[in-house]
């Protein structure tokens, strides 16, 4: 079989993809030159739920601008050259026996899931990243598939250890190598794994019935593209299906099935050209000024999807108030309402979080929030210099910011619960807060106070406190607090998450032992 | 000299004799701290090692050796929160001309490893030697070490620090706020394992615990530049003194003590000296130091 050039493009964005992926990682720089959000930023649906939701323009959804344009030149193309989700799909789906169609799926199952989707994003509610098909793939990946692959390939490595001790050291190099290279650096397990997987599953699962069933009939991605694609002007010739041979239902994925080369359809993977026993087919480039019809669905469809997206926004809302409390989003963000608006759920925040101290809400944003990331201290905290985040998020939900100003961005504010912190609740030393508190001239301090210990014996004991205005609620407080489980001092949302003031530094200034400082030797 | 003062003076020497002859011992005894001073940080760093009999002393060739410096946090050299690299880097060149068959350098970091390892510089300054690794740490590395210590009874140590030939303890001075400074012997950390956090309730003892277990063959205290406030991370610039000193000795308590000067403190100051004194694991006052300036 030959390698067609749609082919070749598939499997060359689907390595790019895929490394990038691997790229969304700390490797030694503060700055990451490339990243999975590429995608993100060139994704129309991605584009036009942000417009909406924003109501005004974003600069970094630039690219997504030209795949439009490309789209409306050309067609479809994406979903056949470029998808890495359907190129997955066209690697597996010979292998998977086909019934017949899903009646159910045909017609207008697929605008009843987009035109909610946009018209949501519209009342403010953005949850195209929900069902966007690159979401889903890299969710998949980083939630459940890769903490697999590195858990898996560490355990092996550990047990080895166990079983010949330092000779292991022999096989390091190779071990190495794949690790640097391809390894996440730290294990780390998500919520809503499973679920994540489950959605990649279903879409694979879905081939059972037909070839690119999801594509065809659900993709909200794909039914937007399809939709600008009917005005391209690359047209096949001929339109139908020739009397004499038909082969063409047979080769191809999509359309075919109805007899006809439908554009909204098409994603132009040329496997009807290639295939064509009489060399007749061609895509040729030609205005047309007639659009397929119908240039909009039924009207019952268009405002009944408008009506549940207003439907689907308003009840989302709902928080429960204890939840939010501890609901602690990444550095930079500092209105709720904005980020929503702006985050397209699609996971590399948390990929890339150095510390592990992002995870995807399940239930502590309400519906409105879900799998947006937040930050849970016990598990990780954010890095003080560390601005990874900011970087590879595809929207600026997560603002890409200098570390200088990063570092004064307030997330939470940490609090003391006396009934765990030791030296409270014990009345033994401890500070380990204080000691790892990154603001440099420390937002957790101590205070010496004369105590009774309750052996019945007097003594000093250093007793922590919080320095509100300076406090960033990096939350490594929380996460370094050596009590267990529940810790002595926890970081909790606040509402006026203003920026720290600039700490001065080059006053003079006297140490903790009375001489002045920098410079006198 | 008539006979009364004979017996005289034989009775008091005879009085005095065992006194006089543990001073004279103790003289000899005396543990000695190299002080090298300068603003080359690599040639004092080999001045300081000279002085304590020159690395070939400590490292025999075909050893394996551990350089341990202080790099747990993700702060830029100027902020003297970790070891200076252009000490670590004299020390690794120092043990590999002795004829280390590998030397290997990492610390049991606070803040994101990969971080730490890149912004203390060590990493760097290290990259491309032969015969140096400067690896991240691997969990299961940690092994369960029975101490029967005051406090720890027993406690996870990193088994290449337990199985290395010679270990080279290089930490840098500075503040912190529980133990007032951190030396030597607290920089043994960086090879504990478990939940270190637990230990600060009884930090002093802890810390001495696991140094009378696992003894550094060589302390090299960096004292270029020091944190004077808001240890043991520091981050502004105002709370570093440049001192351009490196101190070596074999007995890490004098060290410490010697160290503890720069602070303009006194040894008995610092509850971990004084514990580790009293533990006999080295010697604390300074007037039975030989400090040796280079």
């Amino acid at each position: 079989m030959k390698n067609p050039p749609p082919r070749i493009s598939q499997l060359f964005f689907l390595a790019i993809f895929l490394v990038l992926f691997v790229m969304t990682e700390y490797r030694g720089q503060d700055q990451i030159n490339a990243a999975v959000n590429s995608f993100f930023r060139a994704d129309p649906l991605v584009l036009f739920s942000c417009l909406l939701a924003e109501k005004a323009w974003n600069w970094l959804l630039l690219p997504a601008v030209l795949m439009v344009l490309a789209t409306l030149l050309l067609g479809r193309f994406f979903c056949g050259w470029i998808c890495p989700l359907g190129t997955l799909l066209d690697l597996v789906t010979p292998a998977i026996r086909k019934s017949a169609p899903i009646s159910l799926l045909k017609g207008n199952a697929r605008y009843w899931l987009l035109i909610p989707l946009l018209s949501s994003s519209l009342f403010n509610l953005n949850l195209s990243g929900l069902l966007d098909p690159i979401a889903i793939l890299l969710r998949g990946l980083t939630f459940l598939l890769y903490p697999l692959l590195g858990l898996t390939a560490r355990e092996g490595w550990v047990n080895l250890y166990q079983l010949i001790g330092e000779r292991r050291d022999s096989l390091a190099p190779a071990y190495n190598l794949f690790r640097d290279n391809l390894l996440p650096f730290r294990d780390t397990l998500y919520p809503l794994a499973f679920f994540s997987a489950l959605l990649l599953i279903a879409i694979f699962a879905l081939e059972r019935y037909e070839t690119r069933n999801w594509c065809r009939n659900l993709c909200p991605l794909g039914t937007l593209l399809g939709w600008l694609g009917r005005f391209s002007f690359f047209n096949r010739v001929p339109k139908g299906v020739c009397g004499d041979c038909g082969k063409c239902r047979e080769l191809c994925p999509t359309t075919f099935d109805q007899g006809i080369l439908n554009k909204s359809e098409c994603i132009l993977c040329l496997d009807c050209q290639t295939g064509c026993p009489h060399n007749r087919i061609t895509f040729d480039a030609r205005l047309e000024f007639l659009p397929e019809r119908p240039l909009v669905p039924e009207r019952r469809v268009l405002l009944g999807g408008m009506a549940s997206g207003l439907l689907l926004a308003i009840p989302a809302r709902f928080r429960s108030p204890e939840k939010l409390s501890r609901l602690i989003r990444p550095p930079g963000v500092r209105d709720e309402s904005d980020f929503l608006k702006k985050c397209v759920r699609c996971g590399e925040c948390m990929k890339v979080c150095l510390k592990n101290a992002l995870y995807p809400s399940a239930w502590q944003a309400g519906v409105e929030g879900f799998y947006t990331p937040l930050v849970i201290p016990r598990l990780g905290y954010c890095e003080y210099n560390c601005t990874l985040c900011g970087q590879v998020c595809p929207t600026g939900a997560i603002p890409n910011l200098p570390v200088s100003a990063k570092r004064r961005e307030v997330i939470g504010k940490a609090v003391f619960d006396k009934g765990h912190c030791l030296p409270f609740a014990k009345r033994i030393d401890c500070i380990v807060c204080e000691e790892h508190c990154p603001i440099p001239d420390k937002a957790i301090r101590s205070r010496e106070v004369k105590i009774i210990g309750f052996d019945g014996v007097p003594k000093i004991v250093k007793e922590p406190y919080v320095v509100d205005e300076i406090c960033n609620g990096c939350g490594i407080c929380e996460f370094v607090c050596p009590v267990e489980t529940k810790a002595g001092i926890e970081v909790f949302s606040v509402r006026n998450r203003n920026p720290v003031a600039e700490q001065v530094s080059s006053s003079p200034h006297v140490d903790a032992y009375g001489q002045s400082g920098y410079g006198s030797k | 000299m008539n006979r009364r003062n004979f017996v005289k003076s034989v009775g008091t020497l005879t009085l005095m004799a065992p006194l006089l002859i543990r001073e004279a011992l103790a003289a000899v005894d005396q543990p000695l701290v190299a002080v090298a001073e300068g603003s080359d940080y690599t040639a004092i760093t080999r001045r300081a090692i000279n002085a304590v009999g020159g690395m070939k002393k400590y490292v025999k060739p075909g050893d394996v050796v551990v350089v341990k410096p202080n790099m747990g946090w993700d702060r830029s050299v100027d902020l003297a929160a970790n070891t200076h690299p252009l000490v670590v880097r004299a020390v690794v060149e120092e043990c590999l001309a002795a004829g280390a068959r590998k030397v290997k350098v990492f610390d049991n970091t606070c803040n994101d490893s990969r971080r730490c390892y890149v912004n203390s510089g060590i990493e760097n300054a290290l990259k491309g030697m032969k015969n140096v690794e400067c690896k991240q740490i691997e969990p299961e590395r940690f092994k369960k070490v029975p101490l029967n210590g005051q406090f720890l009874k027993e406690w996870e140590l990193y088994d290449e620090a337990l199985s290395a030939n010679v270990y080279i303890n290089v930490p840098i001075a500075k503040h912190h706020g529980l133990s007032r400074l951190t030396l030597g012997l607290k920089n043994v950390m960086g090879i504990m394992g478990g939940n270190r956090g637990y230990i600060h309730r009884n930090l002093d003892s802890a810390i001495a615990d696991v140094n009378a277990y696992f003894k550094a063959h060589l302390t090299i205290i960096d004292a270029t530049r020091i944190l004077t406030a808001h240890g043991p991370q520091g981050g502004n610039i105002a709370d570093v003194r440049v001192t351009n000193k490196v101190i070596a000795s074999t007995d890490i308590v004098a060290a410490d003590a010697f160290a503890t000067t720069l602070f303009g403190l006194k040894p008995a100051d610092i509850p971990l000296t004084v514990a580790a004194h009293k533990r006999g694991l080295g010697e604390m006052n300074l007037d039975r130091i030989r400090v040796v300036r280079v």
